[in-house]
């Protein structure tokens, strides 16, 4: 640990036990670092689970479009019939090139999205290069993983969509990727399109349809028409599942989307999604 | 050893000659803040020499690659770690220096019966606003220097005079742009490695009369067998991360 012997002892926790070589892994490091990455449940929850009623429910459906892929989630958030929250933010940035859309538990999605977030970081900053595309895949999968107690105890179940776009990809190719996960860790790419939470039910089947049958099938869209569509489909969700919202036109309340392509992230702004929304819903005034 | 004080004196003053003897020959590193953010610039020899701290932090030094590495990896695990347990705001160039890292060179230093780490380190942190800029030089023995729109680290002190004399007296202000800034950050480093190249007897003088044209040959010769290394913190960088090295094209482009 401390080879020189010349660590100060009143340092801090961090830099009393001195450098290891993590070899990039961000978890090793925080696990060093005594950082507690896992909550210790009283016995008696752990055994029988817990009635207390968690934050969940939503939809997030990630496309892949002409130029890479768009993501997109509903803003609410409920605890059983309660609606707790109508701004959510489901689809969260996680680097240059890769979106990670969230459902389940609100606490663990989130504290799972910032340790990938800093994951693929502390990676590229100490190993001198980025994270591979099969790495970050695998470093979710970990993640998941090391979830699964608080899952089983039905407390804290995620279920993730990851997008991202693979610059090695061709120039004239579409390298944009949806992966989804289930709550033991393992991932499927979904070739053209993914949906999670509980108003993705209602939405699978159409989406299957444009991939296959539609006018214009959902990987020959362009932003605009991918974007009318998707908002379409959140708006089916919130039509049949309580714990969707739809867009909330008093508050000026829209989905989330992103989108990941060849130049990075970008989000589809409000004005641009106010405009869209009135080609989705030609007739909603009425 | 510690009970005789002019023994304990004695060994440090040879380790300092001992440390300043292995760093002499280093090429040195120069930063400068440009209209955009802030660059780190010297001409390295294969081995990388800047890197990415965090957001808005970077760091070159020049020394011993296994004691760079080392204690690179200090700084990097100890920002990361702080970046996460509380928010990456809350990692700054100050913290990092006065808690970690210059105590830390001073007790290896001291500590006379151990290994000393042989080093120079630079650190750039780019503020939220211009004035807000930071460049902090911590020397081996745990001395630290700040300054705020030039700095440099030389493997002595003749040589950082030297080429700071340079910038100070050629400098026109800090608005520059990347191109202007990279051209007087590499004659300033041509002024560096001129004076490093001295025999002992004229190495401790830092005048120095080449001119540009001599400069730029400095320059040339040292990329026959070496490489221009740059990298920037810029505020026009989207994201929270600042950091980028720049590529060979971007450095071609603003050469003489």
């Amino acid at each position: 640990m401390n080879d020189k012997g010349g660590f100060p002892k009143e340092s801090g926790k961090f830099a009393l036990q001195g450098v290891m070589n993590h070899k990039g892994d961000f978890l090793n490091l925080l696990k060093h670092a005594n950082y507690p990455l896992k909550i210790d449940l009283p016995s008696e929850t752990a055994q029988r689970g817990t009635d207390i009623e968690i934050a969940h429910s939503t939809t997030v459906v990630a496309v892949r479009y002409r130029d890479g892929v768009m993501i997109a989630g509903d803003r609410r958030a409920t605890a059983g019939t309660s609606v707790i929250y109508d701004r959510a933010e489901k689809v969260l940035q996680i680097d240059g090139h890769s979106v990670l859309a969230i459902s389940g538990s609100p606490a663990i999605a989130y504290e799972i999205a910032r340790m990938l977030e800093h994951s693929f970081q502390y990676f590229r900053r100490s190993q001198l290069q980025e994270l591979s595309l099969e790495g970050k895949l695998r470093m979710l999968s970990r993640l998941i993983r090391e979830n699964l107690p608080m899952a089983l105890q039905g407390i804290g179940g995620v279920i993730p969509i990851f997008s991202l776009y693979d610059l090695s990809a061709a120039d004239d190719q579409n390298g944009g990727k949806i992966f989804f996960y289930d709550a033991l860790g393992a991932h499927f790419e979904n070739v053209n399109f993914a949906t999670t939470g509980s108003g993705s039910i209602w939405i699978r089947g159409v989406l299957r349809y444009l991939s296959r049958f539609g006018d214009t099938r959902l990987q020959e869209m362009d932003e605009r028409q991918a974007t009318v569509t998707i908002l379409r489909l959140l708006d089916t969700a919130s039509e049949y599942d309580a714990a969707t919202s739809g867009y909330n036109a008093r508050a000026q309340i829209f989905p989330n989307i992103k989108t990941v392509t060849r130049i990075g992230v970008e989000d589809i702004s409000d004005d641009e999604l106010e405009s869209c929304y009135a080609e989705a819903q030609p007739d909603a005034e009425e | 050893m510690r009970d005789e004080p002019y023994r304990w004196i004695e060994a440090i003053q040879d380790r300092r000659d001992y440390i300043e003897d292995q760093l002499r020959g280093g090429s040195p590193v120069v930063g400068l803040t440009y209209d955009e953010g802030m660059v780190l610039l010297t001409i390295g020899r294969g081995q990388r020499k800047i890197f990415e701290v965090h957001d808005r932090i970077a760091l070159s030094a020049i020394g011993h690659p296994a004691d760079i590495e080392r204690l690179r990896m200090l700084v990097t695990d100890t920002a990361s770690v702080q970046g996460f347990q509380n928010a990456t705001e809350d990692v700054n160039l100050h913290r990092l220096t006065n808690f970690v890292l210059a105590h830390t060179f001073k007790q290896a230093f001291e500590s006379i019966v151990g290994e000393a780490y042989i080093i120079k380190m630079l650190l750039a942190e780019l503020g939220s606003t211009d004035d807000k800029n930071r460049f902090t030089c911590i020397n081996y023995d745990g001395n630290v220097r700040t300054d705020l729109t030039s700095t440099v680290i030389g493997g002595t002190e003749v040589i950082e005079t030297g080429m700071q004399n340079y910038l100070a007296t050629t400098s026109t202000g800090t608005d520059r742009d990347l191109a202007a800034a990279l051209q007087l950050g590499l004659e300033a480093w041509a002024v560096g490695r001129e004076l490093s190249s001295r025999e002992p007897d004229d190495a401790e003088s830092e005048e120095t009369q080449i001119d540009t044209a001599q400069m730029h040959e400095i320059i040339n010769a040292a990329r026959e067998d070496g490489e221009i290394e740059a990298g920037v913190l810029e505020t026009t960088q989207r994201g929270a991360g600042k950091f980028r090295l720049l590529t060979s094209q971007e450095i071609e482009t603003a050469l003489p």
